[in-house]
């Protein structure tokens, strides 16, 4: 205990008769600290812990070794693992740039001067705020074959009188996923745009309308361009999120009707569970490598679109 | 001017710092763990634990040794990632738990289970305990509850059918779900004659074996142990399967999006179906005061095609004895007692469960209390195990994801069995049982002759 004492007189001695910058510099450590036993502890280290067992046989009935590629070498003709990208890139092919689409309408309106516009945007954030596993929970509900609700409707307003199993397609589960995804994520995509849209200054808008521009050439030649940066980060963000997409379709659809909606952290996760830790930590390798392919991809395009 | 260099100023209060923040994490960990009570894992139903709170005490009072219940997860899948992280990081706890029958191969192999030399196996079914719980031959694991596939049938929709007792064929309970579904919807437009497991998890792949079973396939193993599962058998199973929602559609379409064990049960006790394949859970539920079918049901083994026999898939949980256990003699003796004649009854009186011992289905007392029981003890002689190999879990992901797909109707039964072995072939390369196969080489051609270009191996 003496030495814990001494180490702390010692320690406040050392911040005491630093200069103000070197001050500041033992402080920004000290605070700098908490975090960087976050980053290290809960995000350095597990990644290159899957990076190290991707290299390695690592199934809990056989003998851990070291094998090269060979955990890739198996993906790479595994045809559930090429299912699987393939589902992943559709899946964020399709709902980012809708959930972004959406996003920006819904930004847009928000971001007008209307009446109890501070219960609106509360309101909209709602579905962000729900976590993903309730969230599509609802709309496994929603679903449902036999007491779904959208079964219901139909029923009520005399639509069909077959009862519809909406999950039962492989286009029927690939809708109703990225429908549970983009009712969840569009706030996401809307609050940084807003964000972006109330940073547009009002003069720019006014000067436009001096000059007769109409609402569509103001949104074209004004909103879209200065809200570019903004877009692309989101994008950005939405993408690399879409991409680890396991929640909803776990808890929707389980990655049926026959491994249709099956995304590849689905997969990966398949193998952890089954005690298969090498194989799903080079399908989860794999992903994160086109994950970072992707951002280089946007990072330098937006680039080139400023040049 | 200048003081010792920033750099080191940065190094030294950091360094120390990072001591001083983990000194309590070190304080900690070299706590914790030292438990003194035996640790038994066991499943999450309510129920369940007040029935083994009940074994526990007195086997406290009989032995000296406590016992503390550390309850699972109620999901299958969420149970063994529990345990799976716990033997992993070679934890002391639990010292003794419940599995799975499906992962007693897993776990065997993965040298997690001590052997139980001390266990007696007469009492037990000997075939199942030999083909199920025996490891390199050594008893790993014993049966604690025990299951099987049953149909359960509506004893007053029989009558309207026609039929004086259970459908005995396919084309049978085919045929009599058929017309009675016709006389039933008009006044329950949500009718079906037969509901059973169909939504991609493991419950499809018990049904498939027991279809496949049922036209004479060989449960997914061949002499030398390696799975097959392109055979002519497995195909007729399939078919019928996926007949039986788009054929005959006497099964709802939500079969293969929906149908696990409790969705199957609902809509069986619900009223809206006449047949059911369900484990034997069910019975007691479906006749429990409040149910709208109490008094209604009936129960018999499975159906088979013409000239064959049912076939039910084996369920259940075994006990086992953690090789990280810090005091597996106490274990042992305890997973000796949960097996004895006398905390099995205390465990069947108070929970309704089917007992592991196989002696229990002849007991006067627990048959007065249960009559059914001499009716399920058939079945469970004769129930099928799945295979026992450790990679069981990766077959049963791939079979899911391609019966899934054909009752689906995204892929012909045919693709989908022919699709499914080529990826079992490939896992057991990878996993080493046929390392010279093609010296890790995937073969581009079928490796069992194909459906349509020649007879399969029977």
């Amino acid at each position: 205990m003496t030495s814990l004492a001494g180490l702390i007189d010692r320690l406040e001695d050392a911040v005491a008769h630093r200069t103000p910058l070197e001050k500041e510099h033992v402080q920004a450590v000290f605070f700098l600290f908490p975090l960087m036993f976050f980053i290290v502890g809960f995000i350095l280290m597990p990644v290159l812990g899957t990076l190290y067992d991707a290299f390695m046989r690592d199934v809990i009935f056989l003998e851990k070794e070291f094998i090269f590629f060979t955990n890739f070498r198996y993906l790479f003709s595994d045809p559930g693992f090429w299912n699987a990208v393939r589902f992943t890139l559709l899946f964020v092919l399709i709902s980012v740039p809708l959930e972004l689409a959406i996003g920006l309408m819904i930004a847009l309106v928000m971001n007008e001067t209307i009446p109890m516009r501070g219960l609106l945007r509360a309101c909209v954030l709602i579905p962000w705020a729900i976590p993903a596993a309730v969230s599509g929970r609802v709309f496994e509900l929603i679903y449902n074959y036999s007491y779904g609700a959208a079964n219901w409707l139909l029923r009520v307003l005399h639509i069909t009188t077959e009862p519809v199993n909406w999950l039962g397609s492989e286009i029927g589960a690939f809708i109703a996923v990225v429908a549970a995804d983009a009712w969840k994520t569009t706030p996401f995509a809307a609050i940084i745009l807003l964000a972006g849209l109330s940073a547009i200054s009002e003069d720019l808008y006014n000067q436009a309308r001096i000059d007769r521009a109409g609402f569509m050439t103001r949104f074209f030649k004004i909103t879209l361009p200065l809200l570019k940066p903004v877009l692309v980060v989101t994008l950005l963000f939405r993408t690399i999120q879409a991409l680890r997409v396991f929640d909803v379709i776990y808890v929707l659809t389980g990655g049926g009707p026959g491994g249709a909606t099956e995304a590849v952290s689905n997969f990966a996760y398949k193998y952890f569970t089954a005690g298969d830790f090498g194989y799903g930590s080079a399908a989860s390798v794999l992903l994160f490598v086109i994950a970072l392919l992707l951002s280089l991809f946007y990072v330098k395009a937006s680039r080139f679109g400023e040049a | 001017m200048r003081g010792p260099d920033l750099h080191t100023i940065r190094r030294r209060v950091s360094g120390r710092l990072l001591i001083l923040l983990c000194l309590p994490m070190l304080f900690a960990c070299g706590r914790g763990d030292a438990e003194t009570d035996l640790v038994f894992a066991v499943g999450g139903a309510p129920s369940e634990l007040a029935a083994w709170e009940k074994v526990v005490r007195k086997f406290e009072a009989d032995s000296g040794i406590s016992v503390r219940l550390l309850r699972q997860p109620a999901n299958s899948q969420q149970q063994l990632q529990g345990l799976m992280v716990a033997m992993k990081s070679k934890q002391q706890n639990p010292d003794v738990f419940l599995m799975d029958v499906a992962w007693v191969g897993l776990f065997s192999a993965a040298g997690w289970l001590v052997p139980l030399d001390n266990l007696d196996r007469t009492p037990f079914f000997g075939e199942l305990l030999n083909r199920t719980d025996v490891y390199d031959g050594r008893l790993m694991a014993a049966p604690v509850y025990l299951d099987g596939g049953i149909l359960y049938y509506r004893t007053d929709l029989l009558e309207k059918a026609g039929m004086t007792r259970p459908p005995e064929t396919w084309r049978e309970l085919a045929e009599s779900a058929k017309k009675v579904q016709e006389q039933m919807r008009p006044e329950n437009p949500g009718f079906f004659g037969f509901v059973w497991q169909g939504a991609q998890y493991e419950g499809l792949v018990v049904n498939f074996l027991e279809f496949a079973g049922a036209s004479g396939g060989i449960q997914l193993q061949d002499e030398t142990g390696g799975v097959r599962v392109a055979l002519k058998a497995n195909l007729k199973a399939l078919r019928f399967m996926r007949d039986l929602i788009w054929e005959y559609e006497i099964s709802p379409p939500s079969t293969y999006t929906e149908m696990q064990e409790e969705e199957v049960r609902t809509f069986f006790q619900s009223g809206n179906a006449m047949y059911e394949r369900n484990w034997p859970y069910a019975w007691t539920l479906h006749q429990s005061d409040g149910s709208p079918v109490k008094g209604k049901v009936g129960i018999a083994p499975l159906p088979a095609p013409e000239g064959e026999k049912g076939v039910s898939t084996l369920g259940g949980y075994h006990i086992g004895v953690s090789k990280y256990s810090d005091r597996k003699a106490d274990a042992k003796k305890f997973a000796a007692y949960v097996t004895s004649k006398e905390a099995q009854r205390m465990v069947v009186l108070e929970l309704g469960w089917n007992p592991g011992r196989g002696d229990l289905y002849e007991d006067e007392a627990l048959l007065e209390r249960y009559p059914h029981f001499g009716e399920f003890k058939d079945i469970f002689r004769k129930a099928r195990p799945r295979p026992v190999i450790p990679y069981y879990i990766q077959v049963s992901n791939v079979l899911q994801t391609y019966i899934s797909g054909a009752l689906a109707r995204n892929r012909s039964p045919e693709s989908a069995l022919e699709h499914a072995q080529i990826e079992i072939d490939s896992l057991e390369q990878r996993y080493g049982r046929n390392p010279e196969g093609g010296g890790g080489q995937l073969s581009e051609s079928f490796p069992y002759p194909s459906f349509t270009h020649g007879e399969a191996v029977p």
